[in-house]
């Protein structure tokens, strides 16, 4: 992991350019997991039945996709790498980001252990997930169709009835 | 000859390519794709312009207020004389029998195929004494309406649920539009808010007239394509929310810092509406965005629900909502690898950007 002192980012910002998928996963886990017992303490809105797991980031493009598992929430999680144009921007800004599977709306954040990274909603709260096994089983499904398959088109009648099922 | 949409935009002086951008962002307000431009273009230039009967009940004009102030410029222009406003008391130019005459000349000229647009609601007490139009009360205007109309627009909270003047005790018995006993069976979409966002308004509108058609609703019957995301889901805050910074009383640094306001009883993970992404005057900014906490205003029995400033602790209002279909009911527990994934799938699929559909999948 580089760090950069970005001046233009506001005293103290620091942008962690990550070089690592094994690195960024086990340093999520162990933010979250404070974060979890610290200002998450006590909050309404944990599910008890899980715990904080990530998922993937392995480069893809510029970033490091991936799914970060809570007990309050599922995001799709972008890291930068050197190459990402989006850390430039303040945390709350939004951003387009082209996937095979299509467009998404990344919303840029910024903790303080991880610098900046942007962030897109699955599900909050977490309540609907029995157990950890049916959450990573979601988020792992969640990122492989993000990452490879393109979306299901829907196919008119018409064109059903005339067999022309091919996509466009 | 008939007249069309466009013929009413030219009398009023729009130009043609002022009216071509209008097409345009209405296509991307109902997250269409550009493609759809030329075609709203065309059905404007060729249907016959359809009457919207714009009726009041009990209400404060915010509706009105908010739609007539339609972020776009243009919508201003393009939306009133789209409409064809006929009857609408809050900027008709009629008054006192010229103007009820009105309703009449509507509902028996255009029998089947006007848009019948409610702002209010009315109270059934007292066989509805309470809201008294042109000397009759108002439940009787909007059943006769009713009757002879195309669909029906709900306006507002106060359409969609009751608002305020349906909060507990409610000694009106003020009902809201899809409740009233004996109104004809209508297709309603309701389109909460209080007052709904003037975007979403005018693109409700246009697609009716355009597609002519009812947008996909959900089983609440509001148009997808606007309530189908929490305000928590699309929040700028979100990201502190999920990293667990919340502000804990005005002002502090907290709050200065812009963190989430979730403890000081945002309702933004109940809410199901359009304003973290399409905001408000002219996409300036949201209550969330100045400040404040989402107060819900968009639903049902808002009102009724506590303080705005009561945090959300029911785990049941606040973890069972996955989607806006199966509020009221309990959502099953995710268990399984097989139910895990498909869960997964969807959630995904409802991330996706709202424009960023094919063509073709939209009808």
């Amino acid at each position: 992991m580089r760090r950069a002192e970005a001046g233009l980012f506001g005293a103290g910002r620091v942008i962690m350019y990550w070089q690592d998928g094994e690195q960024i996963r086990r340093t999520l886990e162990v933010v979250f997991n404070d974060i979890l017992t610290t200002r998450m303490h006590d909050m309404p809105v944990l599910n008890p039945a899980l715990a904080v797991r990530a998922l993937g980031f392995e480069p893809y493009d510029a970033d490091w996709p991936g799914v970060l598992i809570t007990p309050w929430f599922m995001n799709v999680l972008l890291l930068p790498s050197a190459e990402s144009r989006w850390v430039t921007q303040a945390p709350g800004s939004k951003f387009e980001q082209a996937f095979p599977y299509g467009s998404f709306e990344f919303t840029v954040a910024d903790e303080a252990q991880l610098g900046r990274y942007a962030q897109c909603s699955l599900f909050s709260p977490m309540f609907e997930f029995a157990d950890q096994a049916a959450a990573e089983a979601a988020a792992d499904s969640a990122l492989q169709a993000l990452l490879t398959s393109p979306a299901p088109r829907a196919i008119s009648r018409r064109d059903l009835l005339r067999g022309n099922l091919a996509r466009p | 000859m008939i007249e069309t949409f466009y013929d009413v935009m030219r009398r009023q002086g729009i130009t043609r390519r002022s009216f071509l951008k209008f097409c345009s962002l209405t296509a991307a307000s109902l997250g269409l794709s550009p493609a759809f431009a030329p075609k709203i273009a065309h059905a404007m230039e060729t249907k016959p312009r359809i009457p919207v009967l714009w009726l009041h009940g009990l209400e404060c004009t915010c509706c009105s207020e908010s739609f007539i102030r339609s972020g776009h410029p243009l919508a201003k222009d393009v939306i009133l004389s789209m409409l064809s406003l006929d009857y609408d008391d809050t900027i008709m130019a009629a008054a006192g029998h010229n103007a009820e005459a009105i309703v009449t000349e509507i509902v028996e000229k255009y029998k089947g195929n006007y848009i019948l647009a409610v702002e209010g609601n009315p109270p059934l007490a007292e066989d509805g004494m309470y809201c008294i139009i042109g000397g009759k009360p108002f439940v009787e205007q909007l059943k006769y309406a009713a009757e002879s109309c195309k669909a029906i627009i709900s306006w507002g909270s106060c359409a969609s649920w009751g608002c305020v003047q349906a909060a507990k005790p409610n000694p009106t018995r003020a009902t809201p539009v899809h409740k009233v006993p004996g109104l004809a069976d209508k297709p309603i979409i309701k389109v909460p808010g209080c007052p709904p966002i003037a975007e979403v308004m005018t693109a409700v509108v246009a697609y009716l007239l355009t597609f002519d058609k009812l947008p996909t609703l959900d089983k609440q019957g509001r148009p997808q394509m606007f309530y189908s995301q929490r305000i928590h889901d699309k929040c700028y805050r979100r990201p502190h929310f999920d990293a667990g910074q919340f502000v804990e009383q005005w002002d502090d640094e907290a709050a200065r810092q812009g963190h989430c306001l979730y403890k000081m009883g945002c309702k933004g993970p109940t809410t199901y509406n359009a304003c973290s992404t399409v905001k408000w005057n002219e996409g300036t900014s949201f209550p969330i965005q100045s400040g404040h906490g989402c107060i819900g205003c968009s639903e049902d029995g808002f009102w009724d629900k506590g303080s705005f400033y009561d945090r959300l602790t029911g785990i049941n209002q606040f973890g069972i909502e996955a989607n806006a279909d199966v509020v009221g009911g309990t959502a099953a527990a995710i268990v399984g690898a097989g139910v895990a994934a498909h869960a997964g799938l969807t959630a995904l699929s409802r991330a996706k950007q709202a424009g960023d559909k094919q063509p073709g999948a939209q009808q």
